[in-house]
C-alpha cells in the first residue's frame, strides 16, 4: 500500500486497521489507529497521518487518536478524526471539532414513490426556491436576537416549540437536537450577528439537500424499525452552525491560542490550540460550541419544516406522514460515557467529520430503536449513494462509538475546475435521471461525484470492521447544491 | 493578482508572493475576496480595520477574519485592501461594493482561516504567503 511508502513507520494490524506508532512524530501519548482499505489506501494523504499523529500528542488523550475511512486531510485533526480526553487531564479543542460546529445530516421520509418525482423539475424547482442557498443568502424566515438566544439554548427543540416540527422529530435527533451545556454567554456579539440573517439557510461548498431514492435494503428488521421502505422518496439535508459557528471557532481559537501558552501545553499545530477541560477557558469554548450545534439543530429543523411545506402543498401530503428517521451531528465534542479498560468512565470525545454510532442499548437513543442500534446517515456526493447504517457495540468497544461521515474528497478543487465544467456535471447527471440546481457552474463542479472517494467503499470498510451496519442505500433523483 | 491557488483535496491552499509585507496580506486579502465572490469586484463603499497581534501569523489570520465578518455582516464585497503594518499593528483601508447575488456568485463561502499550513516567509526577492481557508 502506498502509506508504507509514504509513512515508513506506520504497521498494518490487520485487513482494515493501520497503527501510527508512539514516536512517528515527537511527544506522541498513545498511537494513533486507523481504518481503511487497500484502495482507500492508495488515494491517502501523507498530512492526513501526519495530522493524526499530531493529535495524538495531546495531553489526556485516551487510548488512540482514530481516525476512519473517510480519513483525509484538514486542519487540526485529519478529517475522520476521533479523539477522547480524559475530564481531569484533558483538553478540549475547537481543532478536534472544526469551524462548521456540529455541521450535520438528517433524513426525512416521504410517503411518495418515484412515480410521484420521477423527471419532476418543477419539484426541485420549488425546493431551490424556498430554501435559500449559496454564499451571502438570507433567511426568508423571521429570526430576531430572542428567536437566536431560543435556537442557541433550545435548539431543535426551539424550532418545534415555534411551529417548525414536530414533537417526534426531537425523539429523533442525536441528543433530543439540544445540547444541555450550552452557554450564550460565551458566544460573542460578532457570532451572533452573523447567525441572525442565516436561519434556516443551507450555506454553500458541501452542504446540499437531496430528494433520494431508497434503492435497496440491506437489514430488514432494521430499516423497518427506521420507517424505511425500497423505493421509497426521502429527503437528505446537509448543513451545519452557518456564520455564527464559524465566528465562535475563530473566536475561541484566539483565547485558546493564548491559554495553550498559559497551561504550558506544546502542540505541533497551532489549529490544535487548546486548553484543560475543566479551566475557565475550556469551559467558555464549550459552552459556546455547545450553542452553536444548538444552532445548527434548530436551522436542520426549520429546513426540514420548509421542505415538509414545500411536499405538502404539492403532493397534500400531511406533516406527519414526513417522519424524521435520524439526525446526526459530524463535527462536534461531547461528553459520554464509554468503557475504558474495563472501567466505565465519562470522557469527552471530539469528532471531526466523524459520526456518532450508538449500538444497541446505548443512551440517548430512541427507546424503540434500543434493539437495534442508533440510525446513523452517510451522505454520498450528487452522483453516489447515501447510506443508512446502525451503531453497533464494535463501536462502542474500538471508536468511542463512531464511523465515518461521508466520502471524503479525492480531486481539489483546482482540480476539479480544470477538469470538469459544471454544464457537463448536469449533463452527465442528467442521464442518470438525476436533477441539480445550484447557484453556479462552478459551486456544481467543485461538487461533483467524481472529485469523492466513493462511498459504497468507505461504508463499505465500517461494516466489514463492524464500527456500524449496513441497513439502506440511497440513490439520488434530485440535487440542490449549497 | 500575485497569489495563486495551490492543490489541496478538502480546501482552498492560497499561495501568494508580494515585494512587501503589505501588499502580500493586501493579496491575501484579495484571494479570500475572490474565494468568495469571483473576480467581477468594484469599489464605491469604504471600510477601516485595525488589528494588534501577537505574532505575525495571528496578524494576517485576525486582519483575514475581520475582513470575513465584515464582508458577511455588512453584505460588502471588497475589490481591493490598501495595508499598512508597522511592527505587528496593521492598519487596513478597504475598498468594495454592496453584495449582489447576481454579479457576486460562483463562490464559495469560507468558515474560517486555519493556522494550518500557514507559513510567512521572505527571501531577497519577495515575502511570500502559504494560507489554507477553510470552505
Amino acid at each position: 500500500m502506498v502509506i508504507l511508502h509514504v509513512m515508513p513507520g506506520v504497521k498494518q494490524i490487520n485487513t482494515y486497521e493501520w497503527e501510527v506508532p508512539v514516536g512517528t512524530v515527537a511527544n506522541m501519548r498513545v498511537p494513533g489507529k486507523f481504518f481503511l482499505s487497500e484502495s482507500l489506501g492508495k488515494i491517502l494523504e501523507p498530512g492526513a497521518v501526519q495530522q493524526l499523529a499530531n493529535v495524538a500528542t495531546m495531553p489526556g488523550i485516551i487510548k488512540n487518536a482514530l481516525a476512519m475511512p473517510d480519513i483525509h486531510w484538514g486542519y487540526g485533526f485529519p478529517i475522520g478524526g476521533v479523539a477522547a480526553f480524559d475530564l481531569t487531564e484533558g483538553v478540549i479543542s475547537p481543532g478536534g471539532v472544526g469551524f462548521d460546529i456540529n455541521c450535520g445530516v438528517r433524513l426525512l421520509t416521504t410517503p411518495l414513490s418515484k412515480k410521484d418525482v420521477s423527471g419532476r423539475r418543477d419539484l426541485i424547482d420549488q425546493l431551490y426556491q424556498a430554501v435559500p442557498t449559496g454564499v451571502g443568502s438570507k433567511s426568508t424566515l423571521r429570526v430576531d436576537a430572542r428567536a437566536l438566544d431560543g435556537m442557541m439554548v433550545k435548539g431543535a427543540r426551539w424550532a418545534v416549540d415555534n411551529g417548525y416540527g414536530i414533537p417526534r422529530d426531537l425523539v429523533r435527533c442525536e441528543e433530543g437536537g439540544s445540547m444541555k451545556e450550552a452557554d450564550t454567554r460565551a458566544v460573542s456579539q460578532k457570532a451572533k450577528q452573523r447567525g441572525v440573517p442565516q436561519g434556516g439557510t443551507l450555506g454553500s461548498g458541501n452542504h446540499f439537500l437531496e430528494v433520494q431514492i431508497v434503492s435497496e435494503i440491506f437489514d430488514d428488521p432494521a430499516a423497518k424499525a427506521f420507517g424505511l421502505a425500497k423505493n421509497q422518496i426521502c429527503c437528505m439535508i446537509h448543513c451545519g452552525s452557518r456564520g455564527l459557528g464559524h465566528q465562535v471557532c475563530t473566536d475561541h481559537l484566539k483565547v485558546l491560542e493564548g491559554a495553550t501558552k498559559r497551561y504550558q501545553i506544546k502542540l505541533p499545530d497551532r489549529q490544535l490550540a487548546c486548553a484543560p477541560i475543566g479551566s475557565p477557558e475550556g469551559r467558555a469554548y464549550f459552552g459556546a460550541m455547545a450553542a452553536s450545534a444548538n444552532y445548527a439543530w434548530a436551522n436542520r429543523q426549520m429546513i426540514t419544516h420548509t421542505v415538509r411545506q414545500v411536499l405538502a402543498r404539492m403532493y397534500h401530503i400531511d406533516y406527519e406522514d414526513m417522519p424524521l428517521v435520524y439526525d446526526v451531528a459530524h463535527n462536534v465534542a461531547k461528553f459520554e460515557e464509554h468503557m475504558v479498560d474495563g472501567r466505565r468512565r465519562k470522557v469527552c470525545v471530539h469528532r471531526k467529520g466523524a459520526t456518532r454510532a450508538f449500538g444497541p442499548d446505548a443512551p440517548d437513543i430512541p427507546v424503540e430503536l434500543a434493539t437495534i442500534g442508533q440510525p446513523v446517515i452517510i451522505p454520498g456526493s450528487m452522483g453516489t449513494s447515501s447510506f443508512v447504517l446502525r451503531g453497533t457495540a464494535i463501536a462502542m468497544e474500538r471508536t468511542f462509538g463512531s464511523t465515518c461521515h461521508g466520502a471524503g474528497r479525492v480531486m481539489s478543487r483546482t482540480q476539479a475546475k480544470k477538469s470538469l465544467s459544471g454544464r457537463e456535471v448536469v449533463a452527465n447527471l442528467a442521464k442518470k435521471g438525476i436533477i441539480v440546481r445550484g447557484p453556479s457552474d462552478a459551486a456544481i463542479s467543485d461538487e461533483a461525484p467524481e472529485v469523492y472517494k466513493p462511498s459504497d467503499e468507505v461504508v463499505r470498510v465500517v461494516h466489514e470492521v463492524g464500527l456500524s451496519h449496513r441497513v439502506a442505500r440511497l440513490e439520488p433523483l434530485g440535487v440542490i447544491k449549497g | 493578482m500575485s497569489f495563486i491557488e495551490v492543490s489541496h483535496t478538502a480546501d482552498v491552499k492560497i499561495r501568494a508572493c508580494a515585494p512587501t509585507l503589505d501588499a502580500l496580506f493586501s493579496d491575501a486579502c484579495d484571494a479570500l475576496m475572490q474565494v468568495m465572490y469571483g473576480n467581477s469586484r468594484e469599489g464605491g463603499i469604504q471600510k477601516e480595520i485595525e488589528i494588534d497581534a501577537a505574532d505575525i501569523e495571528s496578524l494576517i489570520l485576525d486582519f483575514l477574519s475581520e475582513v470575513l465578518f465584515v464582508s458577511e455582516v455588512e453584505g460588502i464585497v471588497f475589490s481591493k485592501a490598501k495595508v499598512q503594518i508597522a511592527g505587528l499593528h496593521l492598519y487596513a483601508r478597504l475598498d468594495g461594493e454592496p453584495f449582489d447575488k447576481r454579479k457576486h456568485f460562483g463562490g464559495t463561502e469560507v468558515k474560517g482561516i486555519s493556522y494550518s499550513g500557514l507559513s510567512i516567509g521572505h527571501d531577497a526577492n519577495c515575502y511570500m504567503l502559504d494560507i489554507i481557508f477553510d470552505v
